[in-house]
């Protein structure tokens, strides 16, 4: 079987409520096994969340990172 | 100079606070929309939870004096050529309002289109949340489910504020030991925004909620919900708040739609993503914050004042009201560069969502503009949060 493997790529600065892990929620639902999801937030609270979600969904959280404006984070998708 | 023809898609919230804030000197306002009726929407949770009557009132009655209202359904936006297709006609453009708020689609989720023409539901219609207060009135005992299909939900404490009526209800009516209530959430918490969640999860578990997170609905078969996370709910009475999508209207170019339908929108100046002359406000955009009657109104002063030559920049800025049950309400209060508030629950922020539905209608036409003014400044998140947060 193939598959086309995507990048989505969302931007979630400024998200306070209802917040970036909505967004993420809604990529996820969008996606398919083998696409990676990349995230802008500004929410902090990203970080936590995130690691919570790979594990719950059974995905892997590729790189968590701190920039001075945002958090960026890389999700592979190997689970729906 | 000849008077601008502005042409506003939609006569919700948005666009009628829109075509009543512009000038008619300077602009000649047209409001299409598929239905002459308006309808209060936050009554549907009191419909739903409560038996109240859904306020409505015919469009026309809502806009100033020579603003025109077309009751004719828009199928196609050729935002290239200026000109929007209807099925009456088409209409020629100086600058384009799109303020179509969501339309729900239970076919997304399979089993649920059943689910819902059986059982309701308390976001899309009048007669849908009715069915949801008289399977709740007939009910005797059992699980009661309560939750949203999918990541967006239009007015995000509504799934909350759902199951806090409904329990108020079930201990009412003295069924609450021979009944099991159900809340299930694609986040990893009860409200997707932490400092609030703080506040309304405790309040949840004290009154014998069960918080299922994690709970993204992926079908429904044979009362039971599955989820993709690989989870099952078995339910008596399902009560779930179908997917949320942008209107089915077609766009010239198609790049302005995101996945969902929803209008890819510039979350400061409200544009539509590569155009000058369009716009889009409320429901219907893509725009991190939450889809709720506040930012449609903020969000229609933006563009007016953009519109009318006037500098000016959405911050944001979101105030919902969070109904908590037995009389007692929190807000959830935010902006694009400031976290929620910690809004500790009280009366006085019930008795303020109440007022909400008695001058709802005047505020359509601006005569509470400089209330919410003072308000809005009142209630600033910068604030509240410095007296709120740890
Ligand atoms: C249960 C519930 C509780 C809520 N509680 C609150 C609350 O407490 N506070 C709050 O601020 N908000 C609340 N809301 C949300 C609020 O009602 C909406 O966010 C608000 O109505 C959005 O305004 P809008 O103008 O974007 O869209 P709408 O008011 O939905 O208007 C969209 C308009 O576009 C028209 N339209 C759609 N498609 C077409 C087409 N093809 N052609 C022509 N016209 C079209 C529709 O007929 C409609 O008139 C609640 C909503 C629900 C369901």
């Amino acid at each position: 079987m193939s598959m086309e493997e995507n990048k989505i790529f969302v931007d979630s600065r400024g998200s306070s409520c209802p917040g970036p892990i909505v967004d993420l929620a809604k990529a996820y639902r969008n996606s398919k096994v083998g696409d990676t999801i990349e995230i802008w937030a500004t929410d902090k609270g990203i970080k936590n969340d995130v690691t919570a979600w790979a594990q719950k969904t059974g995905n892997q959280v590729l790189s968590i990172e701190d920039q001075p404006d945002k958090v960026v984070v890389i999700i592979k998708i190997l689970k729906r | 100079m000849e008077k601008k023809r502005v042409v506003i898609v939609g006569g919700g919230a948005g666009g009628i606070i829109l075509a009543n804030s512009l000038n008619q000197k300077d602009f000649d306002v047209t409001i299409l929309d598929k239905s002459d009726t308006q309808v209060f929407q936050p009554a549907f949770l009191y419909a739903a939870f409560m038996g109240k009557e859904v306020p409505t009132k015919k469009i026309p009655k809502l806009i100033k004096k020579g603003i025109k209202f077309k009751l004719d359904p828009v199928k196609k936006v050729d935002l290239t050529n200026k000109k929007v297709f209807t099925e009456g006609g088409e209409y020629a453009y100086d600058y384009i309002v799109v303020a179509t708020g969501t339309m729900s689609d239970a076919s997304t989720v399979s089993g649920l289109k059943e689910i819902d023409d059986k059982y309701g539901d308390y976001h899309t219609s009048i007669e849908n949340a009715q069915r949801v207060w008289k399977n709740l009135n007939s009910f005797k005992g059992g699980t009661i489910v309560l939750g949203q299909a999918s990541p967006i939900c239009k007015c995000p404490p509504s799934p909350i504020e759902g199951v806090l009526l409904t329990e108020m209800l079930i201990n009412r009516r003295k069924l609450k030991d021979r009944t099991k209530l159900v809340f299930f959430t694609p986040y990893p918490r009860a409200y997707s925004a932490e400092p609030i969640n703080n506040v309304v999860e405790p309040i949840m578990k004290e009154r014998g909620i069960q918080i299922m997170t994690f709970f993204d609905l992926d079908h429904i078969d044979a009362n039971t919900l599955y989820s993709l996370e690989g989870d099952q709910i078995k339910f008596d009475l399902p009560i779930i708040i179908p997917p949320f999508k942008g209107a089915k209207i077609d766009y010239e170019p198609k790049t302005v739609l995101d996945d969902d339908r929803f209008i890819k929108t510039d979350k400061f100046n409200m544009r539509i993503q590569g155009f000058d002359d369009a716009f889009a406000i409320g429901d219907a955009t893509n725009i991190p914050t939450s889809k709720a009657g506040v930012g449609a109104h903020l969000e229609a002063k933006i563009v007016a004042n953009i519109l009318q030559g006037k500098e000016d920049k959405f911050d944001g800025r979101t105030n919902c009201p969070f109904d908590l049950g037995y009389g007692k309400g929190t807000f959830v209060i935010g902006s694009y560069d400031q976290p929620v508030v910690p809004y500790p629950p009280s009366r006085l922020n019930h008795f303020e969502k109440m007022m909400m539905e008695k001058i709802y209608w005047s505020s359509l036409k601006g005569t509470f503009d400089f209330i919410f003014n003072l308000y809005f400044r009142h209630t600033d998140p910068i604030k509240l949060n410095k007296k709120f947060s740890k």
